[in-house]
């Protein structure tokens, strides 16, 4: 089965900033595919561009191995931007009707759909309110039926967790899952290295429009990992602060208090840094050799203030 | 195009379901149902009316007063001689409804043309009917008195009728000038509310889809210029409806006037319709030059809702697009006044005045059918021209936040 999207070299330039600067990959059918980055990276430019909501300055997309742009293969794709909006004084099913028929669904079909999912997400009985009497919440799940709907064989979502309640986030999560189970496509952004890690089989990150790594999230840990311990403490932490601070063991440290991700140092070995904590008296809830959590890679691949950013930063952008 | 109906739908279906789509709808019937009721009652208020006549002059001047009034036909009259408290006793009369008033004549009517009338409602038909009939006394007493032979009088005393006939391209027919004013006023207005209100309802609608930010789903499945053109023929459709409304509704009414006179206790024969008569021509230049005018007009607006991203900013952005579209309603008097000005012809070939000035030139005045074509053809054209630059901003301007852009950019989006 061909590629459902292959991006070649694509740049796009905004007044002033290059936005994607030479983005290439290529999304395999079947998998959930994560585009990851700080806000700001361009993730939202490089996702418009394959819905050709936006045309690249330079470089190519291909869909389906076509050269036709995302708005020609709109029954096959669901597309959820991060901003969702609907319209707020139309009825909900209406609403739902009206944004499958857009993409090419019949009417007839789209209403029978729409019933459908309405009744699976628990929305039957509000099906004829309008969309503004309905919470933040069900709005949001609204926007979710628009883009399952017509069941695309590849689904586009642009931060797909943002704002999402944890059940919410739940429902979103299982979905994603369910797709690939039934072999259809995932292809989503985030800047939460968390839910990246939990759900992709293959990830790209970026940062400032170009690409710095990209892989099945095994080859990735692999290539950009050594060895890791995770450390917790239950209570006293005895002399630990001093062993981590040993070069020798220790090559790097992230420290969150009560846990600690330790990077090794070539050729330590962890029997050593366990034997040294117990002999110091602390208290161990867990030790755990690991590979590197996603969260320490993208850290060290786009710098801690870009990490920061992506904490706190607005996506403010044309 | 299966996209684009969609879309032209959602349009139509979601502005007819509006309460202010209907509170129009009915605003217009009820309005002309108004313009016949009053008619009606105004013939009702013309006919016959129970007058006394109180005769205090010394030469029984009342009761030629009487014959005259009588033979109007507006009034049936009787004759009161004058005594102490015969006002009082009248005055119960007329109170108690079975008289409609009573009139006062002296000497002085012939001497000074000065007499009274007291009624508990003077309507102004009842007034002009007694002043003519008694003018028309009053000046055959007089001429009398000075031995001028009555029917002399009677000959010297017949008025001057105007038979009014405009000529048109497909014949004379008899219309007053004012009916045709009327009709071209009445035009005008309609022009430029529909273009004015329907413009602003697509741009609300662009502004809507932006500021919800649902455009993204919408671009990443139809293209701009779908959905842009969906848009404006969805509310023009809208507006294509009100007007077959109100016109079938108006049509339905006319053919109801005769049962609505007499359920008004009017003789349907004696109330006179003033309405235009409208040619099919007439109808078919107005229908060409609002949809053309829409579409125009509508345009710009979609450009303007695009490249706002609040309310606000959309009210200050349309200002140059609404005074464009002001200068021929302002204009409507200078036409309507002379259609044939070279102000009223420059503005029926400039394409944003056209809209509204030639509807009202074509129909207060002979304009040759050879300027109808030019002004069809510019109108057009520029429908071609503005659609384009309007396209270009759109598409731009949709997926732009944060502040609007100034003239240059608006160039820039448009060269891009």
């Amino acid at each position: 089965m061909p590629e459902p999207v292959i991006v070649d070299r694509v740049t796009k330039r905004f007044a002033g900033h290059t936005a994607v600067d030479s983005l290439s990959l290529s999304v395999p059918s079947g998998i959930i595919y994560g585009l990851l980055g700080p806000n700001g990276a361009g993730k939202t430019t490089a996702l418009r561009m394959i819905m050709d909501i936006y045309e690249p300055d330079s470089g190519s997309v291909r869909l389906f191995d076509t050269v036709a742009g995302g708005r020609d293969h709109s029954e096959r794709i669901g597309y959820l931007p991060e901003e969702r909006g609907l319209y707020q004084k139309m009825r909900v099913l209406d609403v739902l009707i009206f944004l499958a028929e857009v993409k090419g669904v019949s009417r007839r079909m789209a209403r029978v759909q729409a019933l459908e999912w309405l009744d699976k997400l628990g929305l039957s009985d509000w099906r004829l309110r309008k969309v503004s009497d309905l919470s933040k919440g069900m709005q949001q799940k609204v926007a979710f039926i628009s883009t399952v709907l017509h069941d695309p064989e590849l689904v586009i979502l642009d931060e797909p967790f943002s704002g999402l309640d944890p059940v919410n986030s739940q429902v979103m999560r299982e979905t994603v899952l369910d797709y690939r189970r039934r072999g259809k496509t995932v292809l989503f952004s985030t800047h939460i290295m968390e839910h990246a890690e939990k759900l992709c089989d293959r990830l790209c990150i970026i940062a400032r429009g170009k690409k710095l790594i990209d892989g099945s999230l095994t080859e990735v840990k692999r290539t950009h990992g050594g060895q890791h311990v995770i450390v917790a403490f239950d209570g006293s932490q005895g002399n630990a602060p001093q062993i981590f601070a040993d070069r020798r063991l220790v090559a790097k440290i992230q420290d969150f208090g009560q846990q600690a991700e330790l990077e090794l140092a070539p050729g330590a070995d962890p029997q050593e840094i366990l034997k040294g904590l117990v002999t110091s008296g602390a208290r161990l809830a867990r030790f755990e050799l690991a590979s590197p959590s996603l969260h320490k890679i993208f850290v060290d691949l786009v710098g801690p203030e870009a990490a920061t950013a992506a904490a706190t930063g607005g996506e403010n952008r044309a | 195009m299966h996209k684009v109906w969609a879309i032209i739908r959602r349009e139509f279906v979601e502005r007819v379901r509006t309460k202010w789509f209907w509170v129009s709808a009915v605003l217009g019937p009820v309005l002309f149902a108004g313009i016949i009721v009053f008619q009606i009652v105004q013939s009702l208020g013309g006919g016959a009316r129970n007058v006394a006549v109180v005769d205090s002059s010394t030469g029984g001047l009342g009761r030629r007063v009487v014959e005259a009034l009588e033979t109007s036909g507006s009034f049936r009259a009787s004759l009161v001689p004058a005594h102490a408290g015969v006002m009082d006793s009248l005055r119960d009369v007329v109170e108690s409804k079975r008289l409609n008033g009573f009139l006062i004549v002296s000497n002085d009517l012939v001497e000074t043309g000065r007499a009274e009338y007291h009624a508990t409602s003077l309507g102004m038909q009842t007034i002009e009917n007694l002043q003519r009939s008694l003018g028309r006394l009053v000046v055959k007493e007089r001429l009398e008195q000075k031995g001028v032979n009555p029917g002399v009088v009677d000959w010297a005393q017949i008025r001057v009728a105007l038979d009014q006939r405009k000529i048109t391209r497909t014949g004379t027919v008899s219309e007053s000038a004012a009916q045709s004013f009327l009709m071209a006023y009445l035009m005008a207005i309609l022009l430029f509310m529909a273009i004015l209100l329907y413009g602003v309802n697509v741009m609300s609608s662009v502004l809507e889809e932006k500021t919800t930010r649902i455009i993204e789903v919408l671009v990443s499945s139809v293209r701009p210029f779908q959905l842009m053109l969906g848009k404006i023929l969805g509310a023009g459709s809208v507006s294509f409806f009100q007007f077959v409304i109100w016109g079938v509704s108006a049509r339905v009414l006319l053919l109801l006037r005769n049962p609505i006179a007499r359920a008004l206790g009017a003789d349907p024969s004696a109330v006179q319709m003033t309405l235009p008569h409208i040619p099919a021509a007439t109808l078919a230049v107005f229908v060409a030059f609002f949809l053309g005018g829409f579409l125009l007009y509508s345009a710009m607006f979609a450009a303007v809702g695009a490249m706002s991203s609040n309310e606000q900013e959309a009210r200050q952005a349309q200002q140059p697009v609404t005074y464009l579209l002001m200068i021929s309603y302002l204009s409507i008097l200078g036409l309507t006044n002379d259609p044939n000005s070279t102000f009223a012809r420059t503005l029926s070939l400039v394409p944003f005045t056209t809209p509204i000035a030639t509807p009202v030139r074509w129909t207060a005045g002979s304009m040759p059918t050879w300027e109808l074509v030019a002004s069809l053809v510019i109108l057009g054209t520029a429908i071609v021209g503005v659609t384009w630059v309007a396209a270009r901003i759109y598409r731009v301007g949709i997926l732009m936040t944060g502040k609007r852009p100034n003239l240059k950019e608006l160039m820039r989006w448009v060269r891009a």
